[in-house]
C-alpha cells in the first residue's frame, strides 16, 4: 500500500465521483464548487471526528472543521504534494487546529468525562475488529488493524498524543516515563504503524 | 547540529502527531534550515506526515451539519464582496480570529525549506552580526504566500520572512503590526521583491500578543488603512 497520493476511495455521503483527490483540489483552486463540495463530503465526517475527539465540545469542533475547509476553499495552492496527499494535509490542517485549541483552553480536559460517551470510539480490543470488520469501511478496519499491532507501550503514547492533543512532554509527565522514552516510543511506533499499514494493503 | 537524519526523523515523528514542545520544535527548524533543500528531510516528512493523517481515519466519521459546505462557499463570497458592499473593518477582523480560539501555530518547516537562503542572507546581515536563529517561529496565515516570523520572547531580535507574496500593488507596501492590548503598533515596512521579503525587527514583542500585516501607501502610515492580510497569533 502507497500511503500517499493513492486514490481515494469515497467514505462520504456525496456523489462519489472516484477522481483523485489531488484532481479535485486543482479544481477546487480554479473555483470549481462541485470539486470542493465532493472534497468536503469524503472527508468532513472523519475530520469531524477528529476534532471533536480531541476538543470534547460539538461546536469549537465544528468552527476548526469548517475553518479548516474555508482555508482549503480559500487556499488550495498551500496544498504540497511532496510532503504528502490531500488526504494528509487535510486531516493534518484539522489536528493542528484541534491540537492548539485543546492547549489553549486546557480546562477543556474538565469536561472531557462529561463527554466521554459521546466520544467517536476507537476499537481497543482486536476482537471488535474481527467481529465488525466487514460492516467497517477498508480503510477504517485498515488503521484499525495498524493500530492494534502495536506494542501496548506505543500504541499508548499514539494514542495519548494524536487522539488525547497530549504533547511529549505532558507525556511524560503524566506517565513518569522518560522524556528520551516517549520520543523514542513514538518514532518506533510511527515506523511500525506504516509497516503495518502497508502490510494491510492487498 | 547534527548532520544525519535520526534527529530531524524523531522529531518529524512527534510533530506529525502534533506532540512537539516549543523548545523542540524550535530545535527542529534550526536542524532543518541547517539541512537546506534536502531530499530525506522531505521525504521522512511527507511518510510521518502521511501515517498521521491516516490515523483519523481509525474514528467512527462524525457527520457534520448539511449545511456546512454551503457556508463555507456563501462566507466566501460575503468576504469577497463585503457586507453591505462594505469591508469588515480591520479591528472587526482580528477580533474575530482571536475569538476563533483557533489556533495560528502551523508547522514552518515548509517556510523554513522555501527560504532557507533568504534568511541565512538575513543572518548575515543582523546589526549584531549573529547566525542564530531566535528559539521561536511563528507562520502567519492569510493571503496566498507564506510569511514567518523567529523571534525569541523578551528580546528585542526578530526575522521576518516570506516567499510568494502577492505583489502589493503599484505605490503600496506590506506594514507589520504588533498588537499591544488590542492596538497596533507599526513593527515594519515590507517590500517584496519577486514575492519575497526579509528583514530583521529591532522590536520588544514580550507584550505582543498578535501580529498583522496590512497594505499601505510606501509611506507606511502609523495606524492600519486596510483589511489585514496576513496575521498570527503570538504564544
Amino acid at each position: 500500500m502507497t500511503l500517499g497520493r493513492t486514490r481515494h476511495e469515497p467514505m462520504g455521503s456525496a456523489e462519489p465521483s472516484g477522481t483523485p483527490d489531488e484532481a479535485l483540489l486543482q479544481r477546487v483552486g480554479a473555483g470549481d464548487e462541485r470539486a470542493f463540495r465532493e472534497l468536503f463530503a469524503r472527508y468532513a465526517a472523519v475530520a469531524h471526528a477528529l476534532a471533536f475527539r480531541l476538543v470534547r465540545q460539538a461546536q469549537v469542533a465544528e468552527e476548526i472543521v469548517q475553518e479548516a475547509f474555508l482555508a482549503v476553499w480559500r487556499t488550495p495552492e498551500r496544498f504540497d504534494p511532496s510532503r504528502g496527499s490531500v488526504r494528509s494535509w487535510l486531516m493534518g490542517t484539522v489536528h493542528h487546529r484541534a491540537v492548539d485549541a485543546v492547549r489553549r483552553e486546557q480546562a477543556q480536559r474538565r469536561r472531557a468525562d462529561q463527554a466521554a460517551a459521546l466520544v467517536p470510539r476507537i476499537a481497543d480490543d482486536p476482537t471488535d475488529d474481527v467481529l465488525s470488520a466487514l460492516d467497517l469501511p477498508r480503510e477504517r478496519r485498515l488503521v484499525q488493524e495498524a493500530l492494534a499491532g502495536l506494542p501496548d507501550e506505543q500504541r499508548d503514547v499514539i494514542y495519548r498524543m494524536y487522539f488525547d492533543g497530549m504533547s511529549q512532554s505532558q507525556i511524560a509527565e503524566r506517565t513518569g516515563l522518560p522524556l528520551g522514552t516517549v520520543k523514542s516510543r513514538t518514532l518506533l511506533a510511527m515506523r511500525r504503524l506504516r509497516i503495518n499499514l502497508g502490510e494491510a494493503a492487498p | 547540529m547534527t548532520l544525519d537524519h535520526a534527529l530531524i526523523d524523531e522529531l518529524l515523528a512527534i510533530r506529525a502527531l502534533g506532540g512537539l514542545d516549543d523548545d523542540d520544535a524550535a530545535r527542529l527548524e534550526r536542524e532543518l534550515l541547517a539541512h537546506g533543500d534536502c531530499d530525506e528531510c522531505r521525504r521522512l516528512e511527507a511518510e510521518h506526515a502521511e501515517v498521521a493523517g491516516m490515523l483519523a481515519f481509525a474514528l467512527d466519521p462524525l457527520p457534520v451539519d448539511e449545511g456546512m459546505a454551503d457556508r463555507i462557499l456563501a462566507h466566501e463570497q460575503r468576504t469577497k464582496q463585503g457586507p453591505d458592499g462594505a469591508a469588515a473593518a480591520p479591528a472587526d477582523e482580528l477580533s474575530r480570529r482571536r475569538d476563533a480560539r483557533l489556533g495560528r501555530w502551523r508547522a514552518a518547516f515548509g517556510v523554513a525549506a522555501a527560504v532557507a537562503l533568504v534568511l541565512a542572507f538575513v543572518l548575515a546581515t543582523r546589526p549584531e552580526g549573529g547566525n542564530q536563529v531566535p528559539g521561536t517561529i511563528v507562520t502567519f496565515e492569510g493571503a496566498p504566500g507564506e510569511l514567518a516570523m523567529a523571534y525569541t520572547p523578551g528580546e528585542r531580535d526578530a526575522l521576518v520572512w516570506g516567499t510568494g507574496l502577492p505583489d502589493p500593488g503599484t505605490g503600496k507596501v506590506y506594514e507589520l503590526w504588533m498588537f499591544e492590548n488590542g492596538k497596533p503598533v507599526r513593527a515594519a515596512c515590507l517590500t517584496p521583491t519577486d514575492g519575497a521579503v526579509a528583514a530583521h525587527l529591532d522590536a520588544d514583542l514580550s507584550s505582543a500578543e498578535l501580529m498583522a500585516v496590512t497594505v499601505e501607501s510606501t509611506d507606511c502610515p502609523a495606524a492600519p488603512t486596510t483589511d489585514p492580510v496576513f496575521t498570527a497569533e503570538l504564544a
